[in-house]
């Protein structure tokens, strides 16, 4: 089927090429939304790999939910991005060297092809008709790994109470409204009368 | 599998197609038809006439973010439901159980937030 | 899931119930009862001491018990480093408290994180599935990170919470992808059934080799081995005392046991390859901490190189991958952790109206100011340098017989060298105590549980010293030597 190596291929040229964008492009707003093209073409490719329900998620939370609070702490946030940047030229040499050495270690390991290459990890056998990845995760998640799930439940509370602490302080003198108390005032509390003696009318 | 997303393809082709019609079409008519001719002045910001007080990026309140963290938060919580629902009936009385402790503990959390008064603005 | 399940899990059951009830005990407290959140802290490490020490193994040391299919593993190993933690956490605790409350921070939410931590660093300690490992550390690292900016007002606490947050979790990336590899590799999470598998594969297997380096590389991050121990003296001198007290020492133990259960239990088939990188690993952590640590005028950043070349050492533990080795290694984070919770301590004790006491200065003429505290600080430091009857002495023995026997010699000499050279340092403060006039007169003055808490654990320093023996046995029979 061609359709799907052009589709994959689109997908990786498009990845890659917002991927090095989000590290090049000077406006962090931009990067950012190179960051949103480089998880939707990820998600594309998780797609091809059948695992539809991990595609969805990365879309609905890190497209959804994590890049928009990103988007939001970019443009509000009240920085100066351009002095960040200095040194970009002087540091290149460095970093090429390092990226260079990286690479080319990593090629020694892949070139050898009978060990990483297509014959050694063959592809897995067609699923049957019918097969639900997310049914599959739901099968497994929820059962053999449910210490895990229950964990992760544990880290999410462990991040309210960690976000919470770090931001959170109350302004002291700081008037609010209570409707509750509003409608439940009395009359007492609101009028005192005073018994006083009247007071002999000023001449004046 | 891959067969029942076909339309979605299509749409994303569809859309970039229209997208790039739509922005070529404007861009090249309005270069065309309209004419213009910035200068200095006219390209400037300004606000109703004033020369701009401030850059547009300014400090917001750090509660902003809290609440978009803690959105996340819950948001991630709905990811662990969908494949939950989708096999609760082979799970049975193990899968509820177990989403129930999941919920309690970030409804712990929730309660607790709450009384702490982090979604109160003040 | 059956009961036995939960019977094992019981402690981590107590101790993030008792978080929970912590968490909702403090909402309707007033400030001035706060105390009840420290007492009910202490209560719940209590408890989790008698819950762990309720199982039983049938007298075997070396038995294991496995519970939610495979994820979850008891033994004698880790209930040991468990309830060394509770320990540990006590201390730091009755420490913190003292710190808190004069620099106006004591809230509950100190002793929730911490817990939550702790709860990280028992899931950690038992996790035998590469999932587990992962979740516990990110539950442990991300109580941390809280921690550490602790202090919000501080510029300098945000800044080493955002430097170990960007750091930590670039290592926790790294790990991450190599245990991606090793799954794929093996094509199972589970501990055990990797080591089945890396026996039929062997080091044959290039993706798993991969697969080990990047683990190494994200095991060296969180025990701030050289070279990626960047953020051990930033975040150290930028926290709190309070925070750099309790990451300096409980979780320590919790990085023992998951380097164990990573390249032992997992991996132990790869002995041959991960010895190599961790034998480069433990001589750059002796050698660069130690020289580093003596240019220090600050003892909270001379106190963090320290932990760099201290945890050299128990890198030098786990690396022969021998029985005895790992035994050595095993009593020397135990003993480190409580060296280092007595040695922050002192750091607090001497930190007046919460300005802490951070450098090396401060501890002038200790002697004359307070005799005992300087007895014990003294103890500490002798401990920590490796002097004979103490017992930092005995661990550091331990940890170099093992070596010995394992062949081993080119590092177990760059070891003692580098522990006579890094004695010097230590040495240094026990002078200054001494024989330097003190900068300031200012009485010390702590509450009755603090100076009972720093007693014991000075006292420690010389008592497990000449009573190392059983300790040091438990330590070797966990893993059957």
């Amino acid at each position: 089927m061609p359709i799907y190596e052009i589709v994959f291929y689109t997908f990786s040229l498009v990845m890659l090429a917002s991927a090095v964008a989000v590290i090049s492009v000077r406006n962090p707003v931009y990067a950012a939304l190179f960051l949103v093209l480089t998880f939707f073409s990820a998600s594309a490719i998780w797609m091809l790999l059948e695992v539809e329900f991990l595609a969805i998620i990365l879309i609905l939370v890190y497209v959804g939910a994590v890049m928009v609070l990103f988007l939001f702490v970019v443009m509000m946030l009240d920085i100066n991005v351009e002095p960040l940047r200095e040194g970009f030229i002087r540091y290149l040499p460095v970093g090429l060297v390092v990226a260079g050495l990286m690479a080319a270690e990593f090629l020694l390991v892949i070139w050898t092809k009978s060990r990483f290459g297509p014959e050694a990890f063959p592809s897995p056998p067609p699923h049957p008709e019918g097969y639900s990845n997310t049914q599959a995760v739901g099968e497994v998640l929820y059962t053999n790994y449910l210490l895990p799930f229950e964990v992760a439940g544990i880290i999410l509370l462990v991040a309210i109470i960690a976000a919470v602490t770090l931001t959170l302080r109350h302004r002291s003198g700081a008037h609010r409204q209570n409707p509750s108390r509003q409608v439940q005032v009395q009359r007492d509390e609101r009028v005192r009368l005073v018994k006083m003696k009247p007071e002999p009318r000023q001449e004046g | 599998m891959l067969a029942e997303y076909f339309p979605v393809l299509i749409f994303i082709v569809i859309s970039l197609v229209l997208g790039a019609v739509l922005l070529l079409t404007g861009g090249i008519l309005g270069k065309l038809l309209g004419h213009s001719q910035p200068d200095d002045e006219k390209a400037s910001p300004y606000e109703c006439g004033f020369e701009a007080f401030e850059d547009t990026r300014s400090k917001f309140d750090v509660r902003y973010y809290l609440v978009a963290i803690l959105f996340i938060i819950f948001d991630l919580e709905i990811a662990f439901f969908i494949p939950w629902a989708l096999v609760l009936d082979e799970l049975g009385t193990v899968g509820l159980v177990a989403m129930f402790i999941f919920v309690i503990e970030l409804v712990i959390g929730f309660i607790w937030l709450w009384k702490k008064g982090a979604l109160e603005w003040e | 899931m059956t009961r036995m399940d939960f019977l094992l899990i019981a402690p981590e059951l107590w101790v993030v119930t008792m978080t929970c009830v912590i968490l909702f005990v403090d909402l309707f407290l007033k400030e001035e009862r706060r105390a009840i959140v420290y007492l009910l802290a202490m209560v719940t490490l209590v408890f989790a001491a008698i819950i762990t020490l309720r199982f039983d193994y049938g007298g075997d040391p070396t038995a294991s018990a496995f519970a939610f299919n495979g994820s979850f593993v008891r033994d004698q190993m880790g209930d040991m480093l468990k309830l060394f933690s509770y320990f540990v956490l006590a201390m730091v605790f009755i420490y913190a408290k003292f710190f808190l409350r004069q620099s106006r921070m004591f809230r509950a939410d100190f002793y929730t994180l911490s817990l939550e931590a702790l709860l990280g660093i028992m899931l950690l300690i038992s996790a035998n599935n590469l999932v587990m490992v992962y979740l516990g550390l990110e539950l442990l690292a991300l109580a941390s990170y809280t921690l550490v900016a602790y202090d919000r007002d501080s510029a300098k606490g945000s800044e080493a919470a955002m430097k170990y947050f960007v750091l930590g979790s670039m290592a926790s990336g790294i790990l991450l992808y190599g245990m991606s590899m090793i799954y794929g590799a093996t094509g199972t999470l589970d501990l055990v059934a990797i080591s089945e598998a890396v026996r039929v594969s062997g080091s044959d297997d290039i993706m798993l080799v991969f697969g080990l380096v990047f683990l190494v590389v994200g095991l060296a991050f969180k025990f701030g081995a050289v070279p990626f121990h960047m953020w051990v003296p930033d975040v150290y001198e930028g926290a709190p005392v309070s925070t750099t007290l309790f990451i300096s020492s409980v979780p320590k133990m919790a990085a023992f046991a998951m380097a164990f259960r990573l390249l032992q239990t997992g991996l132990g088939d790869l002995q041959s390859d991960w010895m190599q990188m961790l034998s480069l690993l433990a001589v750059l952590s002796i050698v660069f901490g130690n020289l580093a640590a003596i240019a220090q005028t600050n003892i909270k950043r001379m106190l963090a190189y320290s932990t760099i070349g201290h945890m050299g050492f128990v890198l030098m533990g786990l690396l022969p991958g021998t029985a005895e080795s790992y035994g050595a290694g095993m009593f020397y984070v135990i003993v480190y952790a409580l060296m280092s919770a007595a040695a922050f301590g002192m750091v607090i004790m001497l930190s007046a109206r919460g300005v802490e006491a951070e450098n090396l200065d401060d501890f002038k003429g200790l002697n004359r100011r307070n005799s005992w505290y300087a007895a014990i600080m003294a103890m500490v430091m002798f401990s920590m340098a490796g002097v004979p009857v103490f017992v930092g002495f005995f661990a550091k023995w331990l940890v170099i017989q093992a070596a010995l026997n394992a062949g081993l010699v080119w590092l177990a000499i760059i070891a003692v060298v580098f522990s006579v050279i890094g004695a010097f340092y230590y040495i240094r403060v026990v002078k200054l105590m001494y024989f330097d006039e003190p900068i300031t007169e200012a009485p010390i003055d702590a509450p009755v549980d603090f100076r009972a808490a720093i007693s014991l654990n000075g006292v420690i320093m010389l008592g497990l010293g000449i009573f190392s023996g059983s300790l040091i046995q438990i330590c070797m029979s966990s893993f059957g030597a």
